[in-house]
This record gives structure tokens, sequence and C-alpha cells, in this order.
């Protein structure tokens, strides 16, 4: 069958997920796209299920009814290893139970074989990474000794060096980032947007979890928010995030200045 | 930097430290074992054997008693190590041992019933020899899987829980033991106590031969994991997410090791300490990466296996001292400092 529809996206449509013990529904019918080279970001007051949605489209739990495709492919027929290269997951993560090195811990993103081909490509990745993120210092430090936010810097790369192809591959795979600006201070995550804002301008599909509604005004393509399981709204920042909506949902008096897209919390 | 990144570069699985590491404790093995084979309560020449000039009461010690002996007990200690190695791995846990976590007990008991009810029902001496094992392997098998249920889902406070739940699997498996002492006839019992020591001593090639095949094939099956495991320790999802099927990784090591440790023990008895203190031993030298660590653990364990024999049957000639008893005075202070450490972390 010939596929009519060229364009690439990461989408879910009528997914709910339902806890049978609680008999809560923690998602409920909600139904999104990520197109190449977009960055969607999901923000929502806490036990929304913005984690729940990210963990679903990544394929960890399966929904009770709905249905999540990649690229046209229904996510049930990717193998486990198909899945780990056309997206790469950054989440909140445990700890290592033995004394990996951080250059290890990066290396296990790599999911492109250890034949000599790939062991040159993997040292360009490597190379281009570490440098991106400005992570050279930390590669020879045991991973447990680092603080929480080196921590998410070191995962955030390890999630590109899963995500890296080469420049011929036509797809550009997804990035799905739950909170990948906890912990971190502000040089370090207006850095890291940057980074997700220029992979996206490469063609990467990005999904992103957010508690800043500035910085997702800002580093935003689409923005959806999530409210007891439902998406209350989804669309342009300017569309979405407006002081009537957001003093609604996350129930506190909040201002916003059109113009500019500022919003103010008091 | 990129000079940096460039070292750092290296996807080749090993490190060049990691394969001299590797390397030494092979020749080690070789070594301890070729040393082991000539001396004893009773000298041999190896020179003599391989010339052909030894005498028949020499060419027989050196066949029937010294070589099954110092097999067995590199197979033990590779498989224990391998089997430690490989379940520290997979529940992501430094304590893991076989023996702390009431694996070999269950598979003690598997074997205390088949010496014990066996002959009542019957069962020859050849079925007996295949039998044993079996026994031993669906023991340490069925102590694995509760492990993991009744631990998966702990998270890291998983460690706690899997000592607390080993010390009741052997407590279990040590009442199961003990019905079947007090039911058991004279000779019976005479089997039946050298589980409780551990020990080498008395084996034969026909028991020895289908206990090798085993533990050969779950230690070939482990090897392979090795990347997996590395992954593993990133957390489940992580791995799966990094295209690990995980379900599969559980299952494969849980059925080697319980072919390993099931088989090892059935010939050997339960032998403590040894896969907790093995990995760890061979992490400190060489680092933490489960391609170098399964075989480093495999080949440090036989190594120090043997040599742990050697003494037991040298130090206090002609007797012998348990071999158990050996690796437990080493791997008990041991254990306590692990757990110091863990208190600083």
């Amino acid at each position: 069958m010939v596929n009519l529809s060229d364009e690439k996206t990461v989408s879910i449509s009528g997914v709910s997920l339902s806890v049978i013990i609680g008999r809560q529904s923690l998602l409920d019918n909600v139904s999104l796209n990520v197109k190449e080279g977009e960055i969607l970001s999901i923000i929502g007051p806490n036990g929304a299920g913005k984690s729940t949605l990210v963990a679903t489209l990544a394929g960890d739990m399966t929904p009770s009814n709905g249905t999540i495709s990649y690229d046209n492919r229904d996510l049930t027929e990717l193998s486990i290893q198909d899945r780990a290269m056309i997206r790469s997951v950054m989440a909140q993560s445990q700890p290592v139970a033995f004394d990996f090195s951080v250059q290890d811990i990066i290396k296990m993103g790599w999911v492109r074989g250890s034949d000599i081909e790939s062991t040159s490509r993997y040292a360009t990745a490597l190379a281009c990474i570490v440098e991106d993120c400005s992570i050279a210092h930390l590669l020879h430090r045991k991973f447990n000794t680092l603080s929480g936010g080196e921590h998410r810097r070191v995962h955030f790369a390890r999630a590109l060096v899963q995500l890296w192809r080469p420049e011929t591959c036509s797809s550009r795979g997804y990035l799905l980032l739950d909170e990948p600006v906890a912990n971190l201070d502000l040089a370090h995550e207006i850095r890291l947007l940057k980074q997700v804002r220029s992979l996206a301008d490469q063609g990467v599909g990005v999904l992103l979890v957010l508690h800043d509604l500035n910085i997702a005004a800002k580093f935003s393509d689409k923005i959806a928010i999530l409210q007891a399981g439902r998406l209350a709204c989804i669309g342009s920042p300017g569309d979405v995030l407006t002081a009537e909506r957001l003093t609604r949902i996350f129930q506190i008096p909040i201002s916003v200045d059109t113009h500019s897209l500022s919003i103010s919390y008091y | 930097m990129r000079v940096i990144a460039h070292k750092a570069a290296k996807v080749k699985n090993l490190s060049a430290n990691q394969t001299l590491t590797l390397i030494s404790l092979l020749v080690f093995a070789v070594a301890i074992a070729t040393l082991a084979c000539a001396s004893g309560s009773f000298d041999i020449s190896l020179w003599a054997i391989v010339q052909g000039q030894a005498s028949a009461l020499e060419n027989n010690v050196f066949m029937q008693i010294r070589v099954p002996r110092v097999l067995l007990s590199g197979f033990v200690g590779a498989s224990l190590g391998l089997s430690g190695a490989a379940l520290q791995g997979l529940f992501r846990n430094p304590l893991a041992d076989p023996g702390l976590i009431g694996v070999s007990a269950g598979a003690a008991l598997g074997a205390a019933i088949v010496i014990v009810l066996g002959s009542r029902f019957g069962v020859g001496a050849t079925l007996g020899a295949f039998l044993l094992p079996m026994a031993a392997i669906s023991g340490a098998a069925l102590v694995i899987l509760l492990l993991y249920i009744l631990t998966s889902g702990f998270g890291y406070q998983g460690v706690t829980y899997m000592l607390l739940v080993g010390i009741a699997v052997n407590a279990l498996a040590s009442v199961g033991i003990g019905i079947l002492t007090y039911i058991s006839s004279d000779s019976e019992l005479r089997g039946l106590t050298f589980w409780t020591m551990g020990s080498f001593g008395g084996v034969t090639w026909a028991l020895l031969v289908p206990a090798l095949l085993l533990i050969t094939a779950a230690l070939l099956a482990m090897v392979p994991a090795a990347r997996a495991l590395d992954l593993l320790q990133l957390g489940e999802i992580e791995a799966s997410r990094l295209g690990i099927d995980v379900g599969r990784l559980r299952y494969r090591v849980i059925f080697a090791a319980a072919v390993a440790v099931g088989a090892s023990v059935s010939l050997s008895g339960m032998i403590g300490f040894v896969g907790l203190v093995i990995p760890h031993l061979v992490r400190i030298v060489g680092g933490v990466h489960h391609c170098y660590l399964l075989p480093g653990s495999a080949m440090a364990g036989a190594g120090l296996m043997i040599a742990a024999d050697l003494i037991a049957r040298t130090v206090i000639q002609p007797a012998e001292l348990p071999v158990g008893l050996i690796t437990s005075a080493i791997g008990s202070p041991f254990f306590l400092w692990l757990i110091f450490r863990m208190k600083k972390l």
C-alpha cells in the first residue's frame, strides 16, 4: 500500500489509560501529535497525567484503548529494538547500583551496534554531544558522585547519543523529555532548551513536559494543557496561554501580557 | 576537548587494563590448578606423568582423585563467582550471593529430597546421577523466581528486602533438611551432613561429567548477556527504552544461574560467600562492566576455589578441613565490610 501521507509524526489518538485497582483513569481520551521539527510542550498541575503521557508514548505501558503510532507505524508493531532506534526518552531516573563512570552511562545510549564502522560513528557523535552539552570535565567522574543537576545533564547527553543518526537518514527521530530542566541552574536550563530548539530545527520531533509557563511560551511551537487526565487545550502558545484559562486550571491568579507573551503568577 | 572526547570514544568493549586482568586471572587459574594436581597428602611428579614414567599408583591417584577434584573445585568456583556477578547485576544489588539469598539452600533441599526419598522409591544409581543435579537446579530456580517476585517493585530498598527474604528461605530450607535428617537412615544421614559443610572430596567421574556439562552450558549462556546487564543498571524501564528485552534477560539469567548453582551444590554442598566476594574483588581490580566482570568472576572464582580446596586438604594433613569453612572464614568479614561501606554512602 502506498502511504499517501508523507508527513512524519508521532501521534497518540484516543488514548485512555486506566488503573484497574483504584478505578481511576490516569489519561482519558487524549489525542495529540508531534510533527518532526516541532516542539510540543505539555503543561498542567501535578497529577494531571503528564509523566503517564510520556511513559505511554514511550511504550512503557500499554493504553487500555486507543493507538500510538510513530511515522504511521503502530507502536505495537515496533519491536523493543525498533523503538530504541526511533525515539529517545529522558525521564526521572533512578540511582545506578554500581560505580559506572559518566562515559559508561553515556555510551549506554548508543543503540547502533559495536562493529568498527559504528564505533567510529560513535566517536563522532560523542565528540559533538560532549561539546554541545559541555560535560567533557565530567566524563571520567563516577556517575554516582555527581549532583542532581549533573545527573540530568548526563542523562540528556545519553538521550542525544541514542537519538544520533547519520546525515543520510531521512527521519531524525523523536525526543520525549519529562521535566528535563528539573534541578538545573538558570544558565544550564536555557542552554539545554536552546539545544532542544536546534535539534527540532534539524528535524527532530520533541515532546517536552515543563512547569515554567514562561519557558514553555518561549520555546514551544505548540502547547498542550493536561488537567486531571484530560486534554484541556492544545494549540499555539498565543492561543493556549490566556489569563482566564491559566487562572482556572492552576487555581491561582495569573496574568498574561499578550503582546510579549509573558506570564505573571502574582 | 576533542582529544578527551576521542579518548573516551572507545566503544571497544574491554579496556587494555581489563584485557590484561582477564589474561592474568586465566594464567593464575591454570597455574594454581597445576599446582593443586601435583600436591596433596601424596605428592605427584607431573613431569613423570607427562613422560609416562609414573607408577601405576601415581597415575591412579592423579586420574581418579586429583584431576576430578581440581576440575570440580574449579568449575564450582567459576559457577558461583559468575552466578554471583550475574545475580548482582540482575537484582541491581551488590549483596546478592547465591548462599546469602537462599538459592544454594533451595538447591541443597532439592538434592536432599532426592538423597533421602529417592532411595525409598528405588531410584537407581545411574538415574540418581542425573536426578540429583536436576532436583538441585529446580530448588535453586524456585528460590530465584520467588526472590524476583517478592523483591520487584521495592526499587532501591530491594537490597534489604532481598536479604530478609534470603533469611526466610534459608530457614525454610533448613527446616526441610532437618525433617529429612530426622527420617533418614544412617547411610542417608552421612550423605546429608556433607551438604551443610561443603566439600569436594570423594567425587567420581560418573558424577562429575553431567554436572560439568550443565555448568559449562550455564556459563556460556550468561556471558552474552553482558551489555544488557550493564544497561539494566539504569533501571528496568530505562533499559527497555534502550532496546533491551528485560523479560528475556531476566529468564536467561535466572535459568542459567539456577543451573550453575544447582549443579554445583549437588556435587559440593553449600559453599558460602564465594558468589559475594569474587565479583567485588574483580570489580575493584578492573571495573564494573559486565563484559569484563562476568568472565573475570568465573576465572577468579575457579582459581580461588582451587586454592581454597588446596589449603583445605593440605593444611592439617592427613586430615582435611571442609572447604566451606575456609570460604566462610574469608567471606563473612568481607560481608561485614561491605555493609559498613554501604552505611557511609
